[in-house]
């Protein structure tokens, strides 16, 4: 059909009469999925259904020549042709993608007509294609998947009930002010008593008061952390499009590539999020079109001839860490430092790490051609100068011959972790899920000693169990054997930590440590539980590398 | 002579759309017969004899197209009868099908004026080698 | 001083302005020093009020291992972990049991805010300028390191803490 006038022009209101219920349908039967299948119902008689129904909108569409809905139909009858068919593919993330499109499809058929913008169907349909390409599991590794596989309820899940609400961002912003606000009359409120109290002295009234206002800013403060949340976004968010990326860039390049990514699970703010995407972007194409070699080039270096590009997000100590790293050839320092001299600076005396440095430096870029599909010019010190305006930080390390490795870390106090709450002698500690393999129930006879060590069979290995009282260093240690312990993870490290009570899973938004606390080892940061109490989230990796191995 | 069609499709838009077309050029003036789904369909087939084609869509719910063209192919309702089976774009194997079951020819969406009157054409050509009257 | 502070301070000022003014109708002072003052055991100690950001009621002070000596913890400040100093300790007395009528003081020291938990906070009190001496040297307690002076006021004796260096826990 041509891009000309559609002979069924005048039938637009006819179109959007019968396609527009069978849109909602279909968007009423994706929220439905979503929820069947976090009930571990798969949801065959639905997808069904849904598929003929996107069926029929797209051949509508296709005769209307509205060809934004008509894709967006498509992308989903594909999308819904293929978690047919694969039932494990049926997950959290699957689900969140078909209602997304479910609502577009919506805007698209009730808004039709020929003057739709076709920007947001094409980004769908882009969505679509990567998490098609994506999902027979090249781009996630092991642990990712775990992460995303159908898990049981959780008690704080945001569309527990199967309803979600989409909401402007600016919105959420609006309602931050307007608690900022609150939060500030607050305050006032505490002194308008103290001055109360010291006129007219206490009493049951104001003894009332007292705790009236403190009520109001712990629910304050939980609204608070609630609507910071609303904010957060998974990293794969951001991540989800670079398979396709990828592959473009390693076709017009000549290349072959392998792309690993994980850590997709990884929260953060979406104002972050949303201005990660380029430089992130710019790193990506500039390892696949500079960093790695053609794969004859490659061979001849001893090199598998497909290179291997690494995405990796994690929430470290308070910090998101994006590492992207490739195999290539490493950055060229002669040629940094023959650049540096050129623009009149003094690197006589500059080592090879400082010479790497420069490449986020303005005009260093040594590259000999521009990488036009990330669509900006040069430099790396465009990435660098977002990265550092989020208030994050960009190194790079490199060897010759070997590759190179970027690593942004972001100050996100927002980083969202998701934890198992423990008690130990009336605190609560978080302790991040990833590094949690077990928790166990402690039965005394299976505890033996050796060596003034706590030992225990746990999986057919022996492995070290420690109290956490003595970890931590409580003050107070309980004097018998605590009822549960939990089975930390670290790399190939493993210890059993005993605690006094499992108090459950929280997503817990990580604060970093004031510096007047000096440097803990044992615990990397805090956290506001939802009544109000900071808890210390554990330290996982340091404590296991402080810990010996049993043999 | 006037000419009679038969369209079967669950969609009311392309019933309208059809209605378009077979009201213009050497269309207009003749009959055309809808049904909304493939029971419906059978049964004006199995009233109209003289049908100079039907166009039948293959993506219905309870009785979709290929299901209409088998029953009609196992009890040899009017063999003579040209039935274009209407598909969307990737459906080459239900085409292949089709043709299996008796389709005389399929016709994909989206299509044009055009198309159908190149369709009729053709059918009427079928006819008349044929000898009909 | 930062804008916070000073939005606590004025009310603070304004209450303390409506207190009736000091006895024996002497005649007025020339310079005034306003004090936030707060109880260690009996003893009264002061500081600047424009150094205190608020004072706050104890809500959970949370412990955290490996911290500096004087580190008692962190508190949540809407939203905010602010470490807790157990400014007891640091001026050689035990530690503090916290009651009722216990109270974080908040501070703000080059850009930072701290808690300094104390037994009891009193209203903010002007006192004359020249109400203020040096430490008595016959006041022999680790203490003295830690006070800019005392002052001598309506039968009060009021030690004027220098927060600075009580503050200075870590390097």
């Amino acid at each position: 059909m041509t891009a000309g006038e559609n002979p069924f022009g005048d039938l637009l209101q006819d179109y959007i009469v019968e396609c527009l219920p069978l849109a909602e349908q279909v968007g009423d039967a994706f929220v439905e999925l979503e929820r069947s299948w976090r009930s571990d119902e798969p949801g065959d008689d639905l997808l069904t259904t849904v598929k003929g129904r996107l069926h029929t909108i797209k051949g509508n569409s296709a005769m209307m020549g509205i060809a934004p809905a008509r894709d967006v139909a498509h992308a989903l009858e594909d999308a819904c042709g293929f978690l047919g068919r694969a039932p494990d593919a049926r997950t959290a993330d699957a689900a969140a993608l078909l209602v997304a499109g479910g609502g577009l499809l919506v805007e698209l058929v009730g808004g039709a007509s020929p003057e739709l913008d076709p920007a947001p169907a094409t980004a769908f349909v882009e969505r679509v294609r990567v998490y098609l390409t994506a999902a027979p599991g090249a781009a996630t590794t092991g642990s990712d998947r775990r992460q995303t596989e159908r898990r049981g309820p959780r008690s704080d899940e945001g569309g527990a009930a199967g309803n979600t609400v989409r909401i402007d961002f600016r919105r959420l912003d609006a309602m931050l002010e307007v608690l900022g606000e609150g939060l500030i009359q607050h305050s006032s409120l505490v002194e308008l008593y103290r001055r109360l109290l010291r006129k007219v002295g206490a009493g049951v009234e104001l003894e009332e008061l007292d705790q009236t206002v403190l009520s109001l800013q712990k629910t304050l403060t939980r609204l608070e952390s609630t609507l910071m949340e609303a904010r957060l976004l998974p990293v794969s968010t951001v991540l989800g499009r670079f398979p396709r990326l990828v592959r473009d860039v390693a076709h017009a390049e000549g290349k072959k590539v392998r792309l690993e990514v994980s850590g997709g699970e990884t929260a953060l703010d979406k104002a972050v999020l949303d201005r990660l995407g380029e430089p992130l972007l710019h790193l990506v194409s500039n390892a696949v079109a500079h960093g790695l070699e053609h794969p004859e080039e490659r061979t001849r270096a001893g090199k598998p001839a497909e290179g291997h590009i690494r995405l990796r997000a994690a929430s470290v100590s308070g910090r998101v860490t994006i590492r992207v790293s490739d195999d290539g050839r490493g950055l060229d320092v002669e040629a940094i430092r023959a650049k540096a001299e050129s623009l009149g600076l003094d690197v006589r005396n500059a080592d090879d790490a400082q010479l790497h440095h420069l490449v986020f430096v303005s005009g260093l870029s040594t590259a000999e051609r521009v990488t036009t599909l990330s669509g900006r010019g040069l430099g790396l010190d465009v990435a660098a100068n977002v990265i550092h305006a989020l208030g994050g930080t960009i190194e790079v390390e490199s060897r010759k011959g070997q590759g190179t490795a970027f690593t942004l870390s972001l100050p996100v106090t927002l980083a969202i972790v998701r934890s198992l709450i423990v008690e130990v002698d009336r605190e609560r500690y978080a302790v991040p899920l990833s590094h949690v393999a077990e928790t166990v129930r402690a039965e005394p006879e299976a505890i033996r000693q050796i060596n003034n060590q706590g030992v225990t069979q746990w999986r057919g290995d022996l492995i070290h169990v420690a109290d956490a009282g003595a970890v931590l260093g409580t003050p107070e240690s309980s004097r018998g054997l605590r009822p549960f312990y939990v089975v930390m993870t670290a790399g190939a490290k493993r210890r059993g930590l005993l605690v006094d009570r499992l108090i459950g899973h929280q997503d817990i938004v990580v604060k970093g440590l004031d510096p007047a606390l000096g440097r803990p080892t044992v615990v990397s940061g805090t956290t506001i539980l939802g009544d109000g109490r900071v808890a210390c989230i554990l330290d996982v990796v340091r404590i296991l590398d402080g810990a010996a191995h049993v043999n | 002579m006037p000419e009679s069609f038969l369209v079967i499709d669950d969609s009311k838009l392309l019933h309208q759309m059809y209605r378009l077309i077979f009201s213009q050029g050497d269309l207009a003036g003749s009959t055309v017969h809808y049904a909304a789904n493939g029971r419906e369909g059978y049964a004006m087939l199995a009233a109209h004899p003289e049908l100079t084609l039907v166009l039948l869509d293959l993506n219905m719910p309870e009785m979709n197209g290929l299901e209409v063209l088998a029953r009609r192919q196992a009890e040899h309702l009017y063999p003579h009868v040209p039935v274009a089976l209407v598909t969307t774009e990737g459906s080459e194997e239900d085409e292949a099908r089709g043709r299996a079951v008796g389709a005389w020819d399929y016709l994909r969406k989206p299509f044009q004026p055009s198309d159908i009157q190149a369709l009729v054409r053709r059918a009427r050509e079928l006819r008349r080698s044929r000898g009909a009257a | 001083m930062s804008t916070d502070a000073r939005a606590v301070a004025e009310p603070l000022l304004g209450f303390a302005d409506s207190l009736p003014a000091a006895a024996a109708g002497t005649a007025a002072p020339a310079a005034m020093l306003h004090l936030l003052t707060f109880t260690l055991d009996r003893e009264e100690f002061g500081i600047p009020v424009t150094q205190v950001r608020e004072v706050i009621r104890v809500d959970g002070i949370t412990r955290v291992p490996q911290v500096p000596a004087h580190v008692r913890g962190v508190t949540n400040l809407r939203g905010r972990i602010l470490a807790v100093v157990e400014i007891r300790t640091r001026l050689g007395l035990t530690p503090a049991v916290v009651t009722p009528s216990s109270r974080i003081v908040v501070v703000e020291l080059m850009g930072r805010a701290l808690g300094l938990l104390v037994d009891r906070v009193s209203q903010v009190t002007k006192v004359p300028v020249d109400s203020v001496a040096p430490p008595p040297e016959e006041v022999v307690t680790a203490e003295t390191d830690f006070l800019t002076g005392v002052a001598r006021w309506n039968s009060r004796l009021i030690m004027l803490l220098d927060l600075d260096k009580v503050l200075l826990l870590n390097a």
